[in-house]
């Protein structure tokens, strides 16, 4: 096309020529790409492709993240649940170019919860990742919030925003699953807050929960959906039907999550912002990191500081959040010392306090099973059991 | 549910090395069919949720084990 050719007052105006004379959008606003000043989704892994833990673990009674990363399940003493991966094949959901969902299936039913009991999922925020919402400012803007739901129970959801930095100040807003077992995207918009501000900083400020049952203490309240306000966790489930708490029919399944800045419809969404694989595990890999699994797999390498002492350093791949907490799963002789032409046992393992964002330091000496050998020698650190399972994790 | 109740079957216990006394924080939980899961937090770990955690639990009035 000759430069002549580009009707330059249609593009500045908002206009739609398409070509020469079609009805496309030319501004980003009208094209529903207006406000997106973030590089990235907000949410990571709401595509829920990374499950670095597991990708299905039964039987849980509390709540934890226990397979797709970052995504916890909220659970305080409601039945018992699988949560699992979920591998999409068909439908909406998968249609519209997710592969993978978080889901929960009821599998002890608790159909009279206690007052204070709840079942949901959670999703933290660290401050300096939100500033962008302006919030506790003049300016302060709207969230908007849209994912990808399927359960077998139609009604009513509940989410609460929950603003860790000022006294939970918390907003309500909730969805409705119109049809069983059948992929339904949803887009809930959450008023602007001008009473404050995020913390910039790697400390925990903002929450979102998806509440799919509770007892009394989080439903004898009058919801104000869209709007900002002090605590009252009363509110925060007004009206919820789904319960996935009362059968063991009972499952709910998510995918798609993202979070706009400002306000949008289901027409002026913009597109949900696919990272590849290797991207999204990067982030996730701020949070936690798996170092090891299965039998035979180094994971630090280090010497005798002296006869029955052992030091190793491991390099992480990505720099954490917070000084990470050692996580692993151990049994009789589930690790190792590889050294001298031998082995040295080990149950157990610690981490020094020299310990960093971007590394861990072990120290191991007698009473995590350290057996002599020369000072200065050098020694692998490994897994010896096929249920050896060992991470990292500075989760919010 | 309070921290008192969440780890109510688990040991939290000091780990002192050569270098530093109560260096590590070690929560032992209970064993299943053979096996458990362990954590191992830094002491002073300040922005470490797990760390915060801990703090709150002595807070409601629980004392972490002395180290061996």
């Amino acid at each position: 096309m000759a430069l002549s050719k580009i009707d330059v007052a249609n593009m500045v105006t908002g206009a739609t020529p398409v070509a020469n004379g079609g009805t496309g959008q030319t501004t980003l606003a009208a094209a529903g790409l207006g406000k997106r000043p973030n590089k990235s989704p907000l949410i990571i892994n709401g595509d829920m492709a990374v499950a670095q833990r597991a990708t299905s673990a039964t039987g849980k009674t509390t709540g934890a993240i226990y397979t797709v990363d970052r995504m916890k399940l909220l659970l305080d003493a409601q039945g018992t649940y699988t949560v699992a991966q979920e591998s999409l094949t068909s439908g909406n959901a998968f249609a519209n170019g997710f592969a993978n969902a978080w889901r929960v299936d009821c599998t002890t039913a608790d159909a009279s919860p206690g007052a204070s009991d709840q079942l949901g999922l959670q999703y933290t925020f660290e401050g300096q990742d939100l500033q962008v919402f302006k919030k506790g400012t003049a300016n302060a803007e709207k969230f908007t919030l849209a994912f990808w739901v399927k359960s077998n129970k139609t009604g009513t959801g509940n989410i609460q925003l929950k603003d860790k930095d000022n006294s939970n100040r918390q907003c309500t807003q909730s969805y409705t699953i119109s049809s069983a077992d059948t992929w339904e995207h949803k887009v809930c918009v959450f008023g602007a807050d001008t009473t404050g501000a995020f913390g910039d900083d790697n400390a925990k400020s903002l929450i979102i929960n998806w509440y799919l049952g509770s007892g009394t203490d989080s439903s004898s309240g009058t919801a104000n959906h869209g709007t900002w306000e002090a605590q009252d966790q009363t509110k925060v489930n007004d009206g919820g039907t789904l319960n996935i708490n009362d059968n063991t029919n009972n499952d709910w399944a998510i995918t798609g999550i993202q979070l706009e800045v400002g306000e949008f419809t289901s027409s002026t969404l913009p597109p949900f912002q696919h990272e590849s694989f290797g991207d999204n595990l990067a982030r996730c890999q701020r949070y936690f990191q798996n170092l090891a699994e299965g039998t035979e797999k180094p994971f630090a390498n280090g010497f005798f500081w002296e006869a029955q002492e052992f030091m190793a350093h491991a390099g992480l791949n990505a720099i954490m959040r917070a000084e990470p907490t050692l996580e692993y799963v151990t049994g009789s002789n589930y690790y190792s010392i590889l050294r001298n032409g031998g082995t040295d046992q080990l149950d157990a393992l610690v981490i020094s306090g020299s310990s960093s964002r971007s590394y861990i330091r072990y120290h191991l000496a007698s009473g995590q099973g350290v057996a002599s050998d020369t000072k200065n020698r050098p020694g692998q650190l490994m897994t010896a059991n096929a249920s050896s399972r060992i991470g990292v994790t500075a989760e919010l | 549910m309070s921290l008192t109740k969440k780890y109510e079957d688990c040991e939290i216990k000091y780990i002192s090395t050569s270098i530093k006394t109560n260096d590590a924080i070690q929560i032992k939980y209970p064993l299943v069919n053979g096996k458990r899961l362990m954590k191992c937090i830094p002491n002073g770990a300040t922005d470490n949720s797990d760390y915060q955690e801990i703090l709150a639990w002595v807070a409601e009035g629980n004392t972490i084990v002395e180290a061996d």
